[in-house]
């Protein structure tokens, strides 16, 4: 009787110190889930033609990390727009682009497409500055800008 | 007896928790440890399988996943996957936009300022043997690569018509073609800057989604700044990023289904492109710029674009070098980088197309390319196009075009550009003229061939040929030896021989017997050739002839910053691809320069170029006081010695914009010599590649730094400049995502791209197959 005591006792042990590395890797944080989205970027000049434009994203929420810039639907700001290196370096996504063409979009418009690398299950909210949009002649116009997040196909 | 069966109940379940554990741990670790294994013809994870997967390993882990050749994802069985992605989203694009110079206008910053080309313009103002070889067995080093019976190809060679340079694979009767299809190239010269575009047109011909990966080469002083994927109408412009975190980002991409791609930097020369989840019939285009400074010896500028990353030899025992294996042999050579080549008689369906428009600003007076077939169109006497010729698209050679300018009017001058960042400039510093008149002190001459097998055939003869013109023009007080290297290294003389008519006589006989085989240990001829007992009555003059292919290029230019002492190191690199990288840089550690001898020069003329250089004393001890301007980080720190028909250029940054007087002072022999060069802000002679071109420069000299300083911090420093710049670096990597789609099936097989041996080089030698 003792010694099956003794037995199922010691067996138990080995199980437990065998059990404890499970259980401590089992509490270990997932890995964040990392996934690939867009976040399309429109700019509404109020009527007036759009020349330029410089706009700076973050995300308040959420982690992310550009992995491209694509141009806008408008055919003078299709070519894909540049980013500033140096902001990048800092986790700051600046981007701009200017075209003084005579087909200027006047109305709203998707002026680029950003793609995302987002880490994580939340859902990032971003913060969205536009720092300039101007005319042709370079005169500061009162555009509003705006985000939309894209779908994947 | 209840007692019992309880206690036995405790057990057993203890066991089976145990037993459940231990199962369980065991098939985690299965799953974590084993990436999924993708086998042609076998399926893989599903989609929402992968999604849950954890990432794949370190990026350190070198093979990301096996890499197939054609013939393997042939024997593949026919996935036929459903295609997901579209013709793009955004249809008819074509407008131009940028953003540089102008960009101020807008009250914007101009961040990209150097990629703007289009927005600004630049208008420029007896035998002895070392190792007790007998010179019987100069030439019967061990071939470093054995040449094996060939084994049977699933892939044949197959031609359209002869002639017609596509390469088919054979899949039961059906034949396709290889994953890069063609690659544009579009470059403008201004004064001595280049702005270069390359597109590179990848497509897949399979049934399946494939991988393509492709190394392929870039001038060693490219600044690589640009880079954007193309997908139908669609632009992407590339990131720059940390090279690990960029191949995370592709990496993870890739096993999601996204199209991506990555640039990484293997050597300062090679390049490794990447394009992920290619689908069935789809092109993707991958858009690469770089701006880059022209060489420019005795009037003649030099354009030279590499077509072809030539056979490199690694030393045994190194891992990081770049192997050379046949088409199908992926994995042969144990190195990080490797190259697959197609056999003698394979040709690739890739094909090359180049342009070329020089703005000289001044008066063009002369076009010369001994490479290539061109054809040429002239707009006034200071611009000129220049065109490959359809005839003579094979890419198996470096493209090089040289001009002429007017001779008068080639002064030293400087170009500058300013941002946000501040000032930057290049200086174009010529020698003065008057060094034509003084003739040199005697030297010692030490010739450097190499006769491993790579140099086998047309490249050693042209080397032998050039190296008795050299011996035949050497003056009765100099001295000279002569020193070959393969596996071993061995030499003409114990020491070096006056230049008497026997002595010229007897080496030209020894140089004449000379073979191309064996491998390149090139360290033993830098030992041989730096070694020696310094004349002290003598200047050294050390010129290797090679090609240059070779893996361990930080050992060798290590060795040499240990050994130089007072010798100055001519570089002499030989045939139709040689590696660039390698030459300029032991050039420049050595404080002399390097020429080329292309397949088709002429090796009398260079020799003779170079015999004039020398003939002259060079402007030594070189200081500059740049007046009003102030100037910092200038490179290179030390600035070289000034040879007759050898200008240099210096970049460094600057501030202030008033009009000054830049001083250059040196010694010529006994006497000082100073030239000055007014300095006139003149908003013509700019250019807004220079900012990229300084910070090449500056990751330049930091990495040469390394090749001899353990100092841990240069590394951070490439990368801290890389990113900031925008250019690409060992460190650094351009990564493009197109987060919109996800396509169909996992992600494919990955298929390298075979390219051409250069022209001239033996397949049998160089290649492991």
């Amino acid at each position: 009787m003792k010694k099956c005591l003794v037995l199922s006792i010691a067996v138990a042990c080995l199980a437990i110190l065998l059990l404890i590395p499970k259980a401590s890797q089992a509490s270990k944080p997932p890995t964040p889930r990392v996934r690939f989205a867009p976040v399309h970027i429109y700019l509404d000049p109020g009527g007036k033609p759009l020349a330029a434009y410089q706009f700076e994203l973050k995300a308040t929420r959420g982690q992310i990390k550009i992995v491209g810039v694509e141009g806008g639907a408008h055919p003078t700001f299709a070519d894909a727009p540049y980013y500033d290196p140096a902001a990048l370096m800092n986790e700051r996504i600046i981007i701009a682009a200017f075209n003084t063409s005579s087909n200027l979009p006047t109305t709203r418009t998707r002026i680029a497409t950003i793609h995302l690398q987002i880490a994580g299950d939340a859902e990032p909210k971003y913060e969205l500055s536009l720092t300039t949009a101007a005319d042709a002649n370079g005169e500061n116009l009162s555009a509003k800008i705006t985000l939309e997040k894209g779908e994947q196909k | 007896m209840k007692t019992k069966a309880i206690l036995a109940s405790i057990s057993l379940l203890t066991v089976s928790l145990i037993l459940a554990a231990w199962f369980s741990g065991c098939s985690s670790n299965r799953a974590e440890k084993t990436p999924p294994q993708l086998s042609p013809g076998v399926e893989t994870p599903s989609q929402a399988e992968r999604a849950q997967a954890a990432p794949e390993g370190s990026p350190k882990s070198r093979p990301e996943t096996r890499i197939y050749d054609v013939s393997d994802l042939l024997k593949a069985s026919p996935a036929g996957p459903s295609t997901v992605n579209g013709d793009g989203m955004m249809g008819g694009m074509g407008g131009m936009g940028g953003y540089g110079g102008e960009a101020t206008r807008f009250g914007m910053r101009g961040f990209g300022g150097g990629m703007m080309s289009g927005m600004g313009g630049m208008q420029p103002s007896p035998a002895t043997s070392l190792d007790s070889e007998p010179l019987a067995s100069v030439t019967e080093d061990e071939i470093w690569v054995i040449a094996r019976e060939k084994a049977p190809q699933a892939a044949g060679p197959e031609y359209e018509t002869p002639g017609s340079g596509a390469m088919m694979v054979e899949r039961g009767t059906e034949k396709v073609p290889l994953p890069l299809k063609h690659t544009d190239v579009k470059g403008r010269v201004c004064g001595y800057i280049a702005t270069v575009e390359v597109v590179q047109q990848f497509h897949n011909p399979f049934s399946e989604k494939i991988e393509a990966v492709y190394v392929f080469p870039l001038p060693q002083n490219a600044a690589v700044n640009e880079f954007v994927m193309v997908i139908g109408e669609r632009r992407i412009r590339g990131i720059i990023r940390e090279r690990q975190e960029a191949e995370e980002i592709y990496r993870e991409a890739r096993r999601q289904g996204h199209v991506a791609s990555l640039l990484t930097q293997e050597r300062p020369n090679i390049f490794t492109q990447k394009v992920a989840n290619i689908e069935p019939g789809k092109q993707i285009d991958v858009n690469i710029k770089y701006f880059n400074t022209l060489a420019y010896a005795d009037g003649w500028y030099e354009f030279v674009f590499p077509m072809v990353v030539g056979p490199r030899f690694n030393p045994p025992g190194s891992t990081d070098g770049v192997g050379a294996v046949g088409r199908g042999k992926m994995d042969l050579s144990g190195q990080s980088t490797e190259v697959q080549y197609l056999r003698p008689n394979e040709r690739s369906g890739h094909d090359i197309s180049l342009a070329v428009e020089i703005d000289a600003g001044v008066k063009i007076e002369e076009i010369a390319c001994a490479s290539h077939a061109i054809r040429k169109d002239s707009d006034g006497s200071d611009k000129v196009r220049v065109q490959l010729s359809e005839f003579d698209n094979i890419p198996n050679k470096d493209f090089v075009l040289r001009f002429k300018v007017a001779g008068d009017t080639v002064k030293s001058s400087l170009v500058t550009h300013r941002d946000e960042r501040g000032g930057f400039f290049t200086l174009m510093l010529y020698p003065p003229e008057d060094l034509k008149q003084l003739k040199r002190a005697p030297m010692e001459m030490v010739f450097v061939l190499d006769c491993s097998g790579s140099m086998n055939g047309q490249p050693i003869a042209k080397a032998k040929d050039a190296i008795k013109r050299a011996l035949r023009k050497l003056e009765p007080d100099d001295t000279f030896q002569v020193i070959r290297f393969s596996q071993s290294a061995s030499q003409f003389g114990r020491d070096p021989v006056p230049a008497t008519p026997d002595n010229v006589r007897r080496a030209i006989d020894y140089v004449d017997k000379l073979q191309g085989s064996g491998g390149t240990m090139m360290i033993e001829g830098i030992k041989a050739a730096l070694d020696f007992p310094h004349d002290p009555r003598r200047l050294r003059l050390v010129s290797f002839m090679t090609d240059g292919y070779i893996g361990n290029e930080t050992e060798i230019l290590g060795e040499i910053h240990q050994r130089l002492g007072s010798a100055r190191i001519f570089g002499f690199g030989v045939g139709s691809s040689v590696n660039r990288y390698l030459l300029d840089r032991m050039a420049k550690l050595g404080k002399g320069a390097v020429a080329y001898l292309g397949l088709n020069d002429s090796g009398t003329e260079v020799v003779d170029q170079f015999y004039d250089r020398i003939s002259h004393p060079a402007l030594t001890d070189v200081q500059i006081d740049w007046g009003d301007l102030e100037v910092s980080e200038v490179y290179p720190r030390q600035v070289p010695d000034l040879f007759v028909g050898r200008p240099i250029i210096l970049t460094g940054r600057f501030k202030g914009q008033k009009g000054t007087a830049i001083r250059i002072a040196g010694r010529v022999g006994e006497y000082d010599r100073e030239i000055r060069i007014p300095v006139k802000f003149d908003n013509r002679a700019t250019h807004p590649g220079i900012a990229c071109v300084w910070a090449r420069k500056r990751i330049e000299d930091l990495a040469t730094q390394a090749t001899y300083n353990a100092d841990s911090c240069l590394p951070a420093e490439i990368k801290q400049v890389a990113l900031q710049y925008s250019l690409m670096s060992a460190y650094t990597a351009f990564i493009a995502v197109d987060s919109t789609q996800i396509t169909a099936g996992d992600h494919g097989v990955t298929v390298a791209v075979p390219v051409p041996v250069p022209e001239g080089v033996r397949y049998e030698t160089t290649v492991q197959d």
